[in-house]
């Protein structure tokens, strides 16, 4: 059983009267634990097909299952309530609440799932943000934090309810190559750790190094879709603080 | 929930210009409003108090058809035995004092000059229990039974040009009837003036001994009216107290018939329900002011925050619940501005309350024209209730809420993908 199953999914966008085929019969599966990136150049529909992965839209033809379920059929509260529990983001441009401390920013998804008490939530939250090196600064709003602790914080975020899935839409791009490398590192880490699948977006030949899988897209098609041996491996002082990663090679 | 209620409140800090705007306009709107209907509140209990003080008492009796006339001033539907009635009447539990009076037409005459007035004749001894003309003697003296004097209210006797102890005709029309005109004339001399601050009273009114009256109208131990002071100003009580004194009147059998203060002071509860009216465009005109305030605040919020509700989208948020996080965003700066507003013009009401608002500084012409309209002197004192400062904190906690429902409508049907491109 695959956990994401694309068949023949096209997504064609109207503007003024005209039709673009901003991807175009796609098929793909992706299993559970997959460390996968989704590259090509700007414009070839990366952003599209995340978007459909993770139930923020809804593809014009063809069919999307996330655990053989038809996402197609759901309406916008059911596909909330998929977002909700089993897929986690992480944005380009970080998107953390700027009102919100780093602890209550990664706690939101927590709250928004709401089967935990706060205490159970309070250590789930310390614990990410050891993994990914920030407990010193949980207190600390996102204004006051560098690019790189920013996005480190939208992984936990992302991570923190343990969904099935992370989709990350060019995570690196907003931040300098060594920070981005930091970012994929612990990425990597959490992928190995909680065996959560990572659907990542670049047009970046180094970050394309990290994936296991690299499906290669131009023009709304798959021109590529080849396993690989990693170029890089996870360090293991990667991103984390004193307290480091806590990371089991597989 | 909660979580959504410290999202809202935390956001309504983040801009926090914007924020300080919205909030006073709301604020400032509000207190404003609690000044205006506390100051009209004021007036009208003012009012109230001058007409009941000077004019109507609580309750009068009449003879039956007098009341439809009163106007006229009839004298020929007159209570022949003003004493027995007067004495059932003061059994009647909650009555404090009671007086037959006789009204009559009259004219002022000061050389040429002639000045149409209304004639009270009173019982010195018992008035003062019901009005309070004695308390507002400004010069001369009160009345003693016997007197051949007179009082004059201050406006009356500035026009005419009369002063204590000036002697004055006064011309009593006996019978105001057209066919049957008739009239005799006392020369008086003036005791006292007298400025109770309700302008009918003080512009047109004279008050003599009601022997001297009878005498002259040649309508001995009759009046035209029974006052009737109550221990208690409840509107519920004046009602109890006027229906037992039907009962004991037998109607019918006396031929009289009983009224309360508000049948008497028709204009001027008409005037009062006419500023009602005004309030009523005045609070509808603060609604548009503070709503449109929240309403631009809140979607300026949106806009701003677009990308932020694409994410929060893409958290799982789902739309009633983006839609509730910025109608309490909206909630909470109304119920904040809301509460200043209250406590504001609480404050300001409570010092008009106190030292009253003189229309002194607003000029001659203001003053005539408000004297034309309230029964009231030229400083008018606010009234602050609980009631109007809970009221008016409901109403502008409800209008934030209400104004906030359309921004975040609007923000809770954003396509989460469109939100999130956004720049
Ligand atoms: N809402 C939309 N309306 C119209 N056209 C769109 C819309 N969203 C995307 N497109 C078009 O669809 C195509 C694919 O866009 P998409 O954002 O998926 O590309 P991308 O691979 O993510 O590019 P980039 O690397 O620049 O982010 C582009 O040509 C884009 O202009
Ligand atoms: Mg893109």
């Amino acid at each position: 059983m695959s956990l994401v199953k694309l068949q023949n999914v096209t997504k064609v966008y109207r503007t003024d009267g005209i039709a673009f085929p901003a991807l175009d019969d796609i098929s793909l599966s992706v299993e559970a634990g997959e460390f996968l990136s989704i590259a090509g150049p700007s414009g070839s529909g990366k952003t599209t097909a995340l978007n459909l992965i993770g139930c923020l839209d809804k593809p014009t033809g063809g069919a999307i299952f996330l655990d053989d379920v038809d996402i197609g059929a759901g309406n916008s509260s059911e596909l909330a309530n998929i977002r909700r529990h089993k897929i986690g983001f992480i944005f380009q441009t970080f998107n953390l609440v700027p009102i919100l401390t780093a602890f209550e920013n990664v706690e939101l998804p927590l709250i928004l799932k709401g089967d935990m008490g706060k205490a159970e939530r309070r250590a789930l939250v310390e614990e990410i943000l050891v993994d990914v090196g920030l407990k010193e600064l949980m207190n600390r709003r996102p204004s006051r934090m560098s690019g790189g602790q920013q996005q480190r914080v939208a992984a936990a975020r992302a991570l923190v309810k343990k969904p099935r899935l992370i989709l990350a839409d060019e995570p690196t791009a907003n931040l300098d190559s060594k920070t981005g490398e930091e970012v994929l590192d612990l990425m990597l880490q959490l992928n190995r750790k909680s065996g959560v699948t990572f659907i990542f977006s670049t047009h970046d030949k180094m970050v394309m190094d990290y994936a296991r899988r690299l499906i290669l897209l131009k023009d709304g098609r798959i021109a590529a879709d080849e396993q690989r041996e990693p170029r890089r491996q996870a360090r293991d002082n990667g991103a984390a603080g004193s307290g480091g990663p806590h990371v089991d090679a597989s | 929930m909660l979580t959504l209620l410290k999202l809202a409140f935390r956001n309504i800090f983040r801009f926090k210009r914007r924020t300080i705007i919205t909030f006073c306009s709301v604020s400032v709107g509000l207190a404003l409003l609690i000044i205006t209907v506390c100051l009209m509140n004021g007036i009208d209990k003012q009012s109230i108090g001058n007409i009941i003080n000077c004019q109507t008492s609580h309750l009068k009796i009449f003879k039956t058809g007098y009341f439809a006339k009163k106007d006229e001033v009839p004298m020929n539907l007159t209570i022949s035995d003003p004493d027995r009635i007067c004495a059932l009447i003061k059994n009647i539990p909650g009555v404090a004092a009671v007086e037959g009076r006789v009204l009559f037409g009259a004219g002022l005459i000061m050389g040429m000059d002639e000045l149409p007035c209304l004639g009270v004749a009173i019982q010195p001894g018992l008035d003062p229990g019901l009005f309070n003309i004695k308390e507002s003697l400004s010069a001369g003296e009160w009345l003693e039974p016997g007197d051949a004097k007179l009082l004059v209210g201050k406006n009356l006797a500035h026009d005419i040009g009369l002063s204590v102890g000036d002697t004055v005709t006064l011309r009593m029309i006996t019978s105001p009837d057209k066919e049957d005109f008739s009239w005799n004339a006392l020369e008086l001399e003036v005791k006292g003036i007298f400025e109770s601050g309700n302008p009918t009273v003080d512009s047109g009114q004279v008050f003599i001994p009601l022997a001297r009256a009878q005498e002259a109208l040649a309508m001995p131990s009759a009046v035209t009216e029974i006052a009737v002071r109550l221990d208690s100003d409840d509107e519920n009580k004046i009602a109890a107290v006027q229906r037992k004194i039907q009962e004991a009147l037998k109607p019918g059998k006396e031929g009289l018939e009983v009224y309360t203060w508000k049948d008497l002071a028709g204009l001027f509860l008409v005037i009062s329900e006419m500023k009602t009216k005004r309030s009523a465009m005045i609070i509808l005109i603060m609604l548009v002011i503070a709503s449109m305030g929240i309403i631009n605040t809140m979607m300026m919020a949106v806009l701003e925050r677009t990308r932020e509700i694409g994410m929060l989208a893409a958290l799982g948020m789902k739309k009633w619940e983006i839609m509730k996080l910025f109608i309490f965003e909206g909630g909470f700066i109304g119920i904040i501005g809301s509460l200043t507003g209250c406590v504001l013009g609480g404050l300001a009401g409570w010092y008009l309350q106190v030292h009253g608002w003189s229309l002194a500084s607003m000029g001659e012409s203001i003053k005539k024209m408000s004297a034309a309209v309230y029964p009231v002197k030229d400083v008018f004192y606010a009234e602050v209730s609980v009631d109007v400062l809970i009221m008016v904190f409901l109403f502008g906690t409800a209008i934030s809420i209400l104004a906030s429902v359309y921004p975040a409508w609007k923000a809770a049907r954003l396509d989460p993908v469109e939100a999130l491109r956004h720049i």
